[in-house]
């Protein structure tokens, strides 16, 4: 039987108020990213995707390593509310790594002159990319709630190691892929102090839309293990499966 | 019934995987002979000179070892569960915790054997040079521990799902991406004279076999039901 303590009263309540300031954010960011923020001395307007690619790539590092914190959770507990914030974490880390890729090539046609080259950093976020798009089909072909949990919490601790080696890959090999540019460790951010303004709050914003989606998507696994529970404690209950 | 010390139940475990491998030895066989078509295929299909070139050479030798220990290890499970023989391991005090080392071992065992005589292939065939042996040896050796243990994480983790065959390549093949990386940088540089370089890759490869060994051992026994 599947058990949760979990109290859904404040988290109700919260829900709105988070979409809100979530989709204010997120119109502060597209100001002043369209907007107020100059274009680039070299690359001119297109450098502004940045405002986009960046965001992403840390919303994909964020979701992951949740997703391997959850996963640690339902190991360690087996309460289902961790493996809820796993898959909601799974599947919007898998969005907004795809989002990376396409702003990053996007931005790479006119930059490089090519959508795609095999450089370290774009390769190994494929490969991270893959790695979640295997860990949802594998949570897809599982029927029975706690092994699939289970399943699914293993591959989401491995496959978190991918995580710093995407992040240090340009560190690591030559690379066309640019340095990192706000956390150096060579001292302060080499940008101009407007842009890393826009920067930061595109950040932040994407930070808050990601809440916000892990909050919606966690109530509704919530609501789904929910009705298999009551399915289950049903007296016509026929081997309950989730589909 | 007390349970063994783990690393009597460990060898156990690998010397039963061995016996039942070497009683059916289709699994050897197709891994053996999967190497042997890739290599042959690589001279077909890229012609001669360039799979001569020892990056060419060492990448698809590794990208070959890594479906050979995919196959394996597939093959080793679908032995045990054929013959209900895990459940009985499972159920076999400190069987469950023996299980990820024994299987890891054996197939350490094998993956030696399959890659001894797919590198003799590809050096005869290709007519490869091989300017440092030894270092060449422990890339080699240090490629093959690095591999197993995340493939039978996999396969442990696809067990009884149906597309379990496409599944686990899916799973295991981008966990795989470094140290298919580290072997391929380390077996090219031990080919071509490169010392410095190949004891590199091969403390990189020893270093991820440690990590996935431990994650294994830790993990594993929580992933079977």
């Amino acid at each position: 039987m599947i058990e949760t303590t979990f109290s859904r009263g404040a988290a109700l309540r919260a829900g709105p108020w988070l979409g809100i300031a979530a989709a204010a954010s997120f119109a502060v960011a597209s100001f002043m990213a369209l907007i107020w923020a100059p274009a680039d001395a070299v690359q001119g307007e297109v450098y502004r995707i940045i405002y986009v690619h960046v965001p992403s790539a840390w919303l994909a590092y964020l979701a992951f390593v949740v997703v391997f914190l959850a996963s640690i959770g339902w190991l360690w507990s087996r309460r289902p509310l961790y493996d809820a914030i796993a898959v909601a974490s799974a599947e919007i880390g898998v969005l907004f790594t795809g989002l990376a890729l396409v702003a990053g090539s996007i931005w790479a046609k006119p930059t490089w002159g090519v959508w795609w080259t095999w450089e370290p950093r774009l390769v190994t976020t494929a490969v991270m990319f893959v790695m979640y798009v295997g860990y949802l089909l594998l949570r897809g072909l599982e029927t029975d709630f706690a092994r699939r949990a289970t399943r699914a919490a293993v591959l989401g601790v491995i496959a978190v190691i991918d995580v710093p080696i995407v992040h240090l890959s340009v560190l690591w090999a030559n690379s066309l892929h640019q340095l990192p540019t706000v956390l150096r460790a060579a001292g302060s951010p080499a940008l101009d102090a407007s842009m890393l303004l826009t920067l930061v709050v595109s950040v932040a914003a994407f930070t808050l839309v990601y809440t916000y989606f892990m909050y919606t998507r966690v109530q509704l696994e919530l609501a789904r293990q929910d009705r298999l529970r009551a399915a289950a404690e049903s007296p016509r209950a026929q081997r309950p499966r989730l589909p | 019934m007390a349970a063994p010390p783990p690393a009597s139940l460990i060898g156990l475990v690998a010397l039963r995987e061995l016996r039942a491998e070497r009683r059916q030895l289709d699994g050897l066989v197709a891994a053996v002979t999967f190497i042997a078509v890739l290599v042959f295929l690589e001279s077909l299909v890229v012609g001669p000179v360039v799979a001569r070139d020892p990056d060419v050479a060492a990448a698809l030798f590794w990208i070959a070892l890594a479906f050979a220990t995919i196959l394996a290890t597939t093959r080793s499970f679908d032995r045990e569960l054929e013959d209900d023989a895990l459940e009985a391991l499972v159920a076999m005090p400190g069987g469950r915790d023996a299980l990820f080392g024994g299987k890891a071992l054996s197939l350490v065992a094998v993956l030696a054997l399959v890659a001894a005589i797919g590198g003799v292939l590809s050096l005869v065939l290709l007519d490869l040079t091989v300017a440092l042996p030894l270092h060449l040896v422990a890339v080699a050796t240090l490629g093959i521990v690095a591999l197993p243990p995340v493939v039978i994480v996999d396969v442990v983790l696809a067990l009884r799902l149906r597309a379990r065959a496409a599944l686990v390549p899916i799973l295991a093949l981008p966990v795989l991406v470094p140290q298919l990386i580290a072997a391929t940088r380390g077996t090219s540089a031990a080919l071509s004279g490169d010392a410095v370089g190949a004891l590199a890759w091969a403390g990189l490869l020893f270093a991820f076999a440690v990590v996935y060994a431990v994650v294994g051992l830790t993990i594993v026994p929580a992933a079977i039901e």
